[in-house]
């Protein structure tokens, strides 16, 4: 850790300087922007132009210089355990030596409850403070496992498949037999959604405010939480399914299916995304990466093989193993470890290893291994910011109650349109693609090229650029010879109707009317054309050139 | 085996004592913040929709006047004394702050009154149809029936009054500019282009370069004069005529132009052949246009029942105010401390809006001042998407306002196109299309 802190403090700049920068302005020599490479837009004549532009480069490159500063003030590092020697593995560590290893407040993180109800189902809220667990046979509690305090606990006396907060741990919804049902933080029952029918899945879509679900008759519904509206319901066509993961970089929902397929879903497309047979099997358990982004995805399926995915590039997954134990779960941590919980234990993958493509199927190195002896292992879940810095103003593990409301109130004004959902997130705020309507030309004299926009266009220019320009009919002699073939009823049957209409005449006549230069220069090239071919034509039915007599030189050309 | 744990620091991250602040901790990593950019985005459509939600710029109406009123002036160094005068003949002194009246002349001339202006030392100067100036005191507010100070009268109805900075002199317009003197009861001299045979519509000091004057004429053109040399130095004719003249208070070279063809015009002097830049917005002649203090704005009112507030150098999309009861705008004001912005209509009132429509008066907080701060530079840096833009860029216009641009906008377009196909039937080269800042300036005359 000591090389790299080295480094930083090398490339940070004159601290002096930056003491006073804030409150005075400093002479130009003094100024840390000259070493920012900013380029000199030299090139551009217009001066204010030149000036927002270098203004803009100077500010973003003094963002970054001050984000690479910033990453010193991350005084907590991140939790690792490291062989001090060859003979050491991590994945012999147990649990009770973590816990002696960490020290004692690290160590009564570790908690362990016996319930009796089926097997459970959790979920962590996003700033990881509390934690909500179902059993199938209706237990549901929400409770801050940290501090231990119980909000609410409910005994609901029917089966229930899933459970999720919604935007904060105030509310959660509940995949119970028929329907979903929102709690609040107290347990009080407080909408029951009966759009949502025998759901198996859900997802809550923090920035979108958009709840999904997916049930035995396989119909992805989103609703939205801010407004109670049921958004969109997609068929998804390939029966129940029991697997759902969102991607938390672009809100996409990857589904698992019965069928082994897996699928990638936003509402405002009526078909997936993207559609991949991923396993001989269903799918069990998907999840996303998302220490990079979103690129990486595991799945498991009943075919008892984990797979990894590069979601730039479905073409076959890049690493898979086959789990011990038939059917795995699987969950990503924010750091990039992967957790497979299979047959009575759960193995941890750590990240470079994971993603780097391998042919066969041999298992990744091991980094940590817990064997549990209650089966079978339906869910696993990482906390959240046990391991990363966390961000206040995203999600804070601390936040007391008027910072919960005020976060509530501002991510609300913040909601993102649920049609801003796509594959790639990064289309907000990037140029569109210029205008294919306007035209290019170049002037007769080989000058320089200038480009009218389509409102300055004339109106046959304007159909053509359009495509609805009738470009069939001028050429009326090519068409003759082939009108003469045709029969009586031919004609009558291709007459051509609306040949006559006025607008028709008025664009056949502008075509005509209009002299250009250009124009007469394509009608000359068509000619000489034209005239090749049928010399080339006489030549081949036999006709020989006649022999040049004396008093061709008379004729003109 | 070495086994670190990450543990977030309870000391660190609590507040220390009861009611202080919960420490924030930031991890700037890209990763900790999905859909910043959409996020940021949508703020930036609730920030531009919040300023048209608050955009309430008429603050008042002063009234007094029976007709309407044509002239406006402010006191030099104050922010709160204006003085109108009316098509009634009466001249009242408003205190804006108050919104009263300091000085009431209901019959400061027969006739119209064409010009008002103050004098360094807070004298009000009036000229009128009438054929007289009259300089007034304007804390004489005690007297019924205030008379003038003094009285100067010429040979022919004054169009316009203009005081010197420092000097105590005056310039007038009538069919030639008179510049007079305080103490004297006769023009100290006239000054006329030699071929000139208008009559002047406006007549204004240059702010800085202060014996330098410029007129405007019903003869469609702009004319310089320098009370030093005596004489008139150039003068411009133009495609039409202009209707108000305003000297940049920060460019002593640049003076702005309403001109009767619905635009504006900023020129600079040391150059005439073509106008700086052409401000186009209004749909009917543009009546007066004053530049705001710090010469980064300046508003203009027009035959168009509309009052306009123009960025410097942004030739398009101007600020629009109108009421329901406003006529046509005759005259306009920046206040002062460039916050204001008064129009006079002829219906008889004298109007006070905001000059930035969504600005919030009265006492702002640091919270609140910081928050529309960031407001206004999402509103800069989102202006260019496409739905952020369009709730920035659009603007209520009254229904006869927005036919008239859409006839504009036709008619302009079909002599574009005719321009276009006539061009393209000629030979070759034969005519030439003309810049649109080229086509104003008729011929130069030194």
């Amino acid at each position: 850790m000591d090389a790299p802190q080295q480094k930083k403090r090398k490339t940070s700049h004159n601290l002096t300087a930056e003491s006073v920068v804030q409150r005075s302005s400093l002479p130009r020599s003094l100024r840390f922007d000259k070493d920012l490479n900013v380029p000199a837009y030299n090139h551009i004549p217009n001066k204010k132009l030149r000036a927002q532009l270098s203004r803009n480069a100077t500010q973003s490159a003094r963002a970054k210089a001050l984000l690479d500063d910033a990453e010193m003030l991350l005084t907590e590092e991140p939790g690792l355990m490291q062989p001090e020697n060859d003979l050491e593995r991590t994945w012999r560590v147990d649990q009770t030596d973590i816990e002696h290893g960490a020290g004692q407040d690290a160590g009564r993180g570790r908690r362990e409850w016996k319930l009796d109800g089926g097997p459970y189902r959790s979920r962590y809220t996003r700033n990881g403070r509390h934690l909500a667990i179902v059993g199938s046979m209706g237990h549901v509690a929400t409770f801050d496992w940290k501090t231990g305090t119980l909000h609410s606990e409910l005994q609901l006396q029917e089966t229930c498949r899933d459970i999720t907060f919604l935007h904060d741990h105030s509310h959660f919804a509940v995949a119970q037999k028929k329907y979903v049902f929102i709690y609040d933080r107290d347990g009080v029952e407080l909408h029951c959604l009966k759009a949502h029918v025998e759901p198996t899945r859900m997802e809550f879509l923090p920035y979108h405010w958009l709840l999904a679900t997916i049930g035995n008759a396989g119909y992805l519904k989103y609703q939205d939480t801010s407004t109670g509206q049921l958004l969109t319901e997609h068929r998804t066509k390939l029966g129940a399914s029991s697997a759902m993961a969102q991607n938390l970089h672009n809100a996409v929902i990857n589904l698992g299916h019965q069928n082994g397929c897996v699928t990638l879903w936003t509402p405002n497309l009526p078909h997936p995304a993207v559609q991949l047979l991923a396993h001989l099997g269903p799918v069990t358990s998907i999840s996303v990466d998302p220490s990079t982004g979103g690129r990486y995805m595991a799945t498991a399926g009943r075919d008892s093989t984990v797979k990894v995915w590069d979601c730039r590039n479905w073409k076959g997954a890049i690493r898979e193993w086959s789990a011990r134990g038939g059917a795995a779960e699987v969950e990503w941590s924010a750091r990039g470890a992967l957790a497979v919980a299979s047959g009575g234990s759960v193995n941890v993958y750590t990240s470079p290893t994971i993603q780097q493509p391998i042919h066969g199927s041999t298992q990744p190195p091991l980094y940590l291994t817990h064997p549990i002896p209650h089966r079978p292992l339906v869910s696993v879940r990482f906390a959240p910011f046990e391991d990363p810095n966390f961000d206040s103003s995203e999600a804070d593990p601390f936040e007391n109650r008027k910072a919960r409301r005020e976060k509530e109130v501002k991510a609300l004004l913040d909601k993102i349109q649920p049609d801003m959902i796509t594959i790639d997130p990064d289309f907000v705020g990037s140029l569109v693609e210029p205008s294919k309507l306007s035209i290019t030309t170049t002037s007769s004299d080989g000058k320089a090229a200038e480009t009218i926009p389509f409102a300055r266009l004339p109106r046959l220019e304007r159909l053509r650029a359009q495509g609805k320009a009738d470009e069939m009919e001028v050429d009326t002699d090519d068409a003759a010879p082939d009108a003469q073939k045709l029969t009586k009823e031919e004609k009558e049957r291709k007459k051509m109707r609306g040949k006559g209409k006025s607008s028709k005449r008025h664009l056949r006549k502008q075509l005509k009317k209009v002299i250009e230069p250009t124009s007469i220069a394509i009608r000359a090239k068509v000619e000489k054309q034209r005239e090749e071919r049928k010399a080339r034509e006489k030549e081949a039915a036999g006709e020989k050139p006649k022999k040049r007599s004396a008093l061709d030189r008379f004729a003109s050309g | 085996m070495k086994i670190k744990v990450l543990q977030h620091d309870l000391v660190a991250h609590l507040p220390q004592r009861p009611g202080d602040p919960t420490p924030m901790s930031r991890n700037l990593n890209p990763l900790m913040h999905p859909f910043a950019k959409a996020r940021e985005r949508t703020r930036a459509l609730n920030a531009a929709k919040m300023d048209r939600m608050f955009s309430k710029p008429f603050i008042d109406s002063l009234e007094g006047h029976v007709d309407a009123v044509e002239v406006m002036a402010k006191q030099p160094g104050s922010l709160t004394t204006v003085a109108s005068g009316s098509w009634d003949g009466g001249v009242i002194v408003h205190h804006l702050a108050r919104r009263s009246q300091l000085l009431h002349i209901p019959q400061a001339h027969a006739g119209k009154v064409s010009g008002v202006c103050f004098s360094r030392q807070g004298r009000l100067f009036s000229c009128g149809v009438d054929r007289t100036v009259k300089s007034w005191n304007p804390d004489d507010s005690q007297t019924e029936n205030p008379q003038p100070v003094a009285v100067f009268s010429g040979k022919s109805a004054f169009n316009s009054i203009d005081h010197h900075n420092s000097d105590p002199t005056f310039a007038t317009a009538s069919n030639l500019v008179q510049i007079w003197d305080e103490t004297k009861s006769l023009p100290v001299s006239n000054l006329t282009f030699p071929t000139s045979t208008e009559t002047i519509n406006s007549v204004r000091f240059n702010l800085s370069e202060t014996s330098v004057l410029a007129s405007i004429g019903s003869d469609r053109t702009f004319t310089l004069y320098d009370i030093r040399t005596g004489k008139a130095e150039r003068r411009v004719v133009m495609q039409m005529s202009s209707n108000s003249l305003s000297w940049s208070p920060t460019f002593p070279t640049t003076v702005l132009l309403a001109s009767e063809d619905h635009n504006l015009y900023t020129f600079d002097i040391r150059r005439f052949d073509a106008p700086t830049q052409i401000y186009k917005g209004h749909v009917a002649a543009v009546m007066s246009c004053d530049w705001a203090p710090t010469g980064l704005e300046f508003v203009s009112g027009g035959w168009d029942r509309t009052v306009r507030i123009w960025k410097e150098g942004r030739g398009h999309s101007p600020e629009v105010y109108h009421t329901k009861r406003m006529h046509r705008v005759s005259s306009t004001l920046f206040t002062s401390d460039a916050r204001f912005v008064l129009s006079g209509s002829d219906d008889g009132n004298v109007r006070i809006w905001k000059a930035n429509a969504s600005e919030r008066l009265g006492i702002v907080t640091t919270r609140e001042r910081a928050a529309i701060e960031y407001r206004d530079s999402l509103k800069q840096r989102w202006k260019s998407d496409g739905e952020v833009g369009r709730v920035i860029r659009s603007r209520h216009v009254p229904r006869p306002v927005h036919q008239a641009a859409k006839l504009k906008r036709t008619m302009l377009e079909a002599q574009r196109v005719k321009e276009e196909r006539r061009r393209k039937h000629t030979r070759a080269g034969e005519s030439k299309p003309k810049a649109e800042r080229k086509k104003l300036v008729v011929v130069e005359q030194a």
